[in-house]
């Protein structure tokens, strides 16, 4: 995996949501979006695997990672562009084909303030309204 | 000044455009773009200063290498009202770093640091971030 994108300090309160654009890259596996409070309290853990066609969520607390959820919709294609919102008290990731992955805000975060992006995604914008 | 949103290993290469768009606060003072490698080593400290230290709607850059700060470059252009939405522009290459302002204004500063590429992002101050793009 290359060195991991990170943002800190934003601010991304329920209703709000933070839209991420990136290129996946041609050769790649698998890539993942975290985001939460910081790389130890993740409200969302979103990560396809290309080689497995599925996409694992989860989420960690105090540095320990809870039960994953598995969806078998894997609309990426590599190379291609993505864009993905996040919403409120609840996660929602809209994938590229319209299909929505929701996945609870299990420790209640009340803001996004951490996001990081692993492996082959590469990052080209994000914006937070 | 209060800090705002940190990015890192952005891998920004040299002329490669990077936007920053977001929204300067009411009554605002004076916000900051750091633009380097990281905290300590910035190819460009851009600090528009509506009124701070002693400075009247100045542009005031810099570079910092090692925690040693550069010498500053002031601009008297000051495109940026309080209470707005603005977006900036950076390109960088081994020379310098070019600066294009709303109303398509546009500077250079030195590229003192020379990088070979903006992994580090920090703003700072009376100003929220909203998007960043850099494709």
């Amino acid at each position: 995996l290359q060195e991991k994108f990170e943002i800190l300090n934003l601010d991304v309160k329920s209703g709000d949501s933070l839209k991420i654009k990136g290129k996946i890259a041609d050769d790649t596996n698998s890539f993942v979006v975290n985001v939460g409070k910081s790389a130890s309290d993740l409200g969302l853990h979103f990560n396809p695997r290309f080689d497995e066609s599925v996409i694992v969520c989860n989420s960690k607390c105090a540095d320990a990672w809870q039960s994953e959820h598995r969806d078998h919709h894997l609309p990426f294609s590599r190379g291609s562009q993505v864009k993905i919102h996040f919403l409120g008290d609840k996660f929602r990731v809209r994938l590229p084909d319209g299909h929505e992955v929701e996945f609870p805000n299990r420790h209640g975060h009340d803001k996004i303030s951490y996001l990081s992006v692993k492996g082959g995604f590469r990052v080209t914008s994000f914006k937070q309204d | 000044m209060s800090s705002g949103v940190v990015c890192t290993n952005m891998g920004i290469k040299p002329g490669q455009r990077f936007g920053v768009k977001g929204d300067i606060a009411p009554g605002a003072k004076s916000f900051v773009l750091n633009l380097g490698k990281d905290a300590n080593n910035l190819a460009l400290h851009f600090n528009p200063r509506f009124d701070a230290h002693g400075d009247v709607r100045t542009i005031v850059c810099n570079s910092k290498k090692g925690e040693e700060w550069g010498a500053e470059h002031r601009e008297s252009q000051f495109p940026f009202q309080e209470g707005s939405s603005v977006e900036v522009f950076f390109t960088h290459n081994k020379d310098a770093v070019t600066v294009t302002l709303p109303g398509n204004h546009h500077f250079k500063v030195p590229n003192a640091l020379a990088l070979p590429s903006i992994d580090y992002m920090a703003a700072e101050g009376d100003f929220k971030i909203k998007s960043v793009n850099f494709e």
